[in-house]
């Protein structure tokens, strides 16, 4: 997530933990309260109940998943930048692989490679998405000049440099 | 976050915009693993052909709108 300005070290591990909590929390619950309202009995009683039930239920579950997904993570990430003493996008995919094997222990060595395997392609994607629309957002830069251009264009036309130059000012 | 450029300077986007990238974002990144992981896991039930394209395009859509939906979240609360 290098979208936003994040904090230093360690103060980020808190910090990701807890927006990542958030997010869970608030994207469980409006997939929850979908889920809910479709698997309740008929009769909008009953399905904003189910709605409701289903939200208080299952969403601070999926937040406390979001939450150790993204504390560890951090905190993995944040001990790389310690060890490797740069920040680049290398951090982030084997902090990614690393959150995916660990959390995955339990179920052995096996699908401990599976589950690294899938963190560090989800994180290369992420980074590689965060590139691209660096890049966009670059090209977008460098299509300024030419709105910058027609101001003095302008100038020309007035004919004299008198009044020319107030009317270059204006556009400025 | 794209920083909206002008002639006359740079204005920072709205909350909205910002959603908006995060959920443009997050499709983005939801539909590529949804293509790579679909793909695995398809072939891997035995699709072929049409199906196994079926199958994919699914998954995609799946995993880009959910993916797409928590971004924006996460954008939005970072607002």
């Amino acid at each position: 997530m290098e979208e936003y300005a994040r904090e230093p070290c360690p103060w980020r591990i808190v910090d990701d933990c807890g927006g990542a909590f958030t997010m869970g929390v608030i994207g469980g619950g409006v997939f929850q309260a979908i889920k809910g309202f479709r698997n309740a009995p008929v009769g909008i009683r009953h399905r904003f109940r189910g709605s409701v039930n289903a939200v208080r239920i299952r969403a601070p579950q999926i937040g406390g998943s979001f939450a150790v997904w993204g504390g560890l993570f951090s905190t993995i990430d944040c001990g790389l930048v310690r060890l490797r003493g740069k920040e680049d996008p290398w951090n982030s995919i084997s902090s990614g692989a690393l959150t995916g094997a660990v959390l995955a222990a339990r179920s052995g060595p096996l699908a401990m490679v599976g589950s690294a395997m899938m963190g560090g392609i989800l994180l290369a994607l992420i980074e590689g998405v965060g590139i691209l629309l660096t890049r966009y957002t670059a090209q977008q830069f460098r299509n300024a000049p030419p709105f910058l251009e027609d101001p003095s264009q302008l100038t020309p036309k007035e004919g004299s440099p008198a009044p020319g130059y107030p009317n270059y000012q204006q556009y400025h | 976050m794209p920083v909206a450029v002008g002639p006359y300077g740079q204005s920072q986007p709205s909350c909205f915009d910002r959603v908006k990238m995060g959920f443009v974002m997050g499709c983005a990144v939801g539909m590529a693993a949804g293509a790579l992981f679909g793909t695995f896991s398809c072939l891997r039930i035995g699709m072929r052909g049409r199906e196994l394209m079926g199958g994919i395009g699914k998954t995609m859509m799946q995993s880009g709108g959910t993916f797409g939906t928590f971004m924006a979240i996460g954008m939005g609360i970072r607002c």
